[in-house]
């Protein structure tokens, strides 16, 4: 029998504390719809989807109403779209994108990850395609979301592949010019990226994975930051490491929700359960913010100095509480902190607390990298492209996934404030210091050996 | 299963204090009886317990419950009853969709306890656990309840929600995976739940 104080806890945490499963993501290989004819790719890509994923909305909302959780959304993941569209062309490329978008929309998802190339050694010709159609793709199609990895630890940094990407970024800007750029929201430059990440815009499905799988993001740091907000409030001398220890059991609990939903849908869907990713995932709700949990946490202005041991404390708790809760945790399970999805955050920048700089910093102990950066329209290619190269040389060196999604708002200066609506929040433009100044170093191109770390055999 | 063949149900109520448990197995031992089962509870300083016993003689319920009575120490007084136990186990549920948790919060007033049993009552639902608690003016009701298998879940919770609203109270009903993943190891209460739940 369940003990009063046990249900008591869990009722505050779900309904005080607006625990929810932020994703359910399924991932789907799609290698079989492969096709010399566009027509028929597209046709066979869109009955693949619908037979497995047709159910998924409504099989969530059947599992979350049993345990009173709401699952807020419901993804698909598919195998590198790069795959397909090898010996095809851009217009090959956006008709596929577009299948995507009109079957993510019929099956009630609101996005579909995985047009992706990964190019972290070279491009082959189904990469190339892949990255040149983003701009048409990523403006004319709402769901679709785009990942491109350009290093990793064994390969080290693809300079060609991210000097192509702060070019085609400015591009995808210019196409969502309406749209501030948006276009650049949906679309993420990764060094080791997962194969089972749930969380977009980053999601697909990796090459060593079963057929199809649901994989799982947690609820946000909401939660987190109100069990901590509560035990301070009990008025008790706590140190550093009683408020790891509370957020450590706060995110074994949110574990335990995920993994029972996921392995629930799973089964009702008939596919593999893959994965729960541990990762904090903000939103722009007030309150729903990594900057809210360093506040609790006693650095009154985010960007302060103490900022990046405070986020590698709470990466840290996070994970040890999410790995005794689930023996299939996956996917990049660390802290998020992209700036315009973290209200928070988001006006630290505003306030001038918090500069690009730090953000690099504290992403070296944190996941995922420089996430939702409104940075200048008239940004060179080069900057750009030395952004990406400096944050995936901490993932290369780290051997951590980094990731950076950075939006080139056309027409917009340093403290503009750009609104991307809804779940993708408002920012304002972030000064790039020293912009213009690695042009030289990208140019070089060619790759950045693999470092030390990947001769670990 | 019972130590011996013949089988009685002992309810004991006191005011709390230390020994009544003692007393009252040591009254039962002392007529060569077993306590096969028991469970106890203390609310608003008064205990109550309840037993199965067995003893390998027949016995009168009364005398049982006159024995001990008389266990009670000085001036604590015990009110027991005893009864002849059901050969069968009871009252066992038709195929269920698995156990639920109500849990209902709110301004307390008069009616909260009957509004809710009676609709779950009405629906067949039985309550295998009870609480419920006065703070402040708030009141807190949490009930676990085994539902069976034919009922939407989704319309006893609109119902149950309605009916809250209607009193001002915030009602929640879950299925108690919930609240086993969240607080305790393992991820459910039996291995096989999953599967067993899904099937419904």
């Amino acid at each position: 029998m369940l003990r009063t104080d046990e249900i008591l806890s869990t009722i505050h945490m779900l309904h005080a504390e607006h625990l929810d499963v932020r994703t359910v993501t399924l991932a789907l290989n799609i290698e079989d719809c492969a096709a010399p004819n566009v027509e028929h790719l597209c046709k066979k890509l869109r009955q693949k989807i619908h037979s497995r994923a047709s159910r998924l909305v409504e099989i969530c909302d059947k599992v979350g109403t049993k345990y009173g959780i709401p699952v807020i959304n419901k993804r698909l993941a598919i195998t590198p779209a790069a795959t397909l569209l090898a010996g095809h062309g851009r217009a090959a490329a956006l008709a596929m994108a577009k299948t995507l978008d009109a079957v993510a929309a019929e099956c009630r998802v609101d996005f579909i990850g995985g047009f992706t190339a990964l190019v972290q050694k070279g491009i082959s010709s189904g990469d190339e395609c892949v990255i040149q159609s983003l701009p048409e793709v990523l403006a004319q199609t709402q769901r679709v979301c785009s990942s491109v990895n350009v290093a990793s630890r064994k390969a080290g940094i693809n300079v060609d592949a991210l000097h192509l990407m702060g070019h085609v970024l400015l591009k995808i800007a210019a196409a969502t010019a309406d749209r501030r750029g948006f276009g650049c929201a949906k679309l993420v430059t990764f060094a080791n990226i997962p194969e089972d990440n749930p969380f977009m815009a980053g999601a697909y499905m990796g090459s060593g994975e079963p057929e199809a799988a649901v994989n799982i993001g947690v609820s946000g740091p909401g939660v987190v930051s109100s069990a901590l907000r509560r035990r301070i409030a009990l008025g008790e001398k706590l140190t550093l490491g009683d408020l790891a220890e509370e957020i450590k059991i706060t995110s074994f609990r949110v574990t335990r929700v995920g993994e029972l939903i996921g392995r629930e849908v799973a089964q009702e869907l008939g596919v593999a359960f893959g994965i729960v990713d541990l990762s904090l995932a903000p939103t722009p709700t007030v309150g729903d913010s990594i900057g809210e949990i360093l506040k609790t946490l006693g650095i009154s202005r985010i960007g302060a100095p103490g900022s990046t041991a405070a986020v590698a404390m709470l990466n840290d708790a996070v994970k040890k509480g999410g790995l005794f809760a689930s023996s299939s945790v996956g996917g990049l399970s660390g802290a998020f902190i992209p700036v315009s999805e973290d209200a928070t955050l988001a006006e630290a920048v505003g306030q001038g607390h918090l500069v690009l700089e730090k953000l690099e910093a504290m992403t070296s102990v944190c996941s995922v990298g420089l996430d939702m950066i409104a940075i200048p329209g008239d940004t060179p290619a080069e900057t750009i492209a030395a952004l990406i190269a400096d944050e995936m040389a901490i993932g290369v060196v780290n051997d951590k996934t980094t990731a950076v999604r950075l939006i080139p708002v056309p027409g917009a200066k340093a403290g503009d404030v750009v609104d991307f609506g809804g779940l993708f929040g408002s920012t304002p433009v972030m000064e790039v210091r020293n912009s213009g100044a690695s042009d030289a170093f990208v140019r070089f191109g060619g790759r950045i050996p693999a470092p030390l770390q990947a001769l670990r055999n | 299963m019972s130590r011996f063949p013949h089988v009685y149900v002992m309810n004991v109520m006191s005011n709390d204090h230390p020994g009544i448990v003692a007393a009252v197995s040591e009254a039962v031992e002392s007529l060569g009886g077993n306590i096969d089962a028991c469970s106890q509870t203390v609310l608003g300083g008064y205990f109550t317990l309840i037993m199965i016993v067995s003893v390998p003689q027949p016995v009168d319920p009364d005398a049982l419950a006159e024995r001990v009575r008389d266990s009670g120490s000085g001036n604590s007084e015990y009110q027991v009853m005893v009864r002849p136990a059901l050969t069968t186990g009871g009252f066992t549920p038709g195929e269920t969709a698995g156990r639920f948790v109500i849990t209902a919060f709110g301004t307390d007033q008069p009616g909260i306890v009957r509004r809710f049993s009676q609709y779950l009552a009405g629906k067949d639902i039985n309550i295998v656990d009870l609480y419920g608690d006065r703070t402040g003016d708030e009141f807190v009701m949490i009930g676990q309840v085994e539902i069976p298998a034919h009922w939407d879940i989704r319309m006893l919770q609109a119902d149950l929600e309605q009916m809250g609203a209607d009193l001002g109270f915030t009602v929640k009903l879950q299925h108690e995976n919930v609240f086993v993943a969240t607080n305790q190891l393992r991820l459910t209460h039996s291995p096989q739940g999953l599967a067993h739940h899904a099937a419904h």
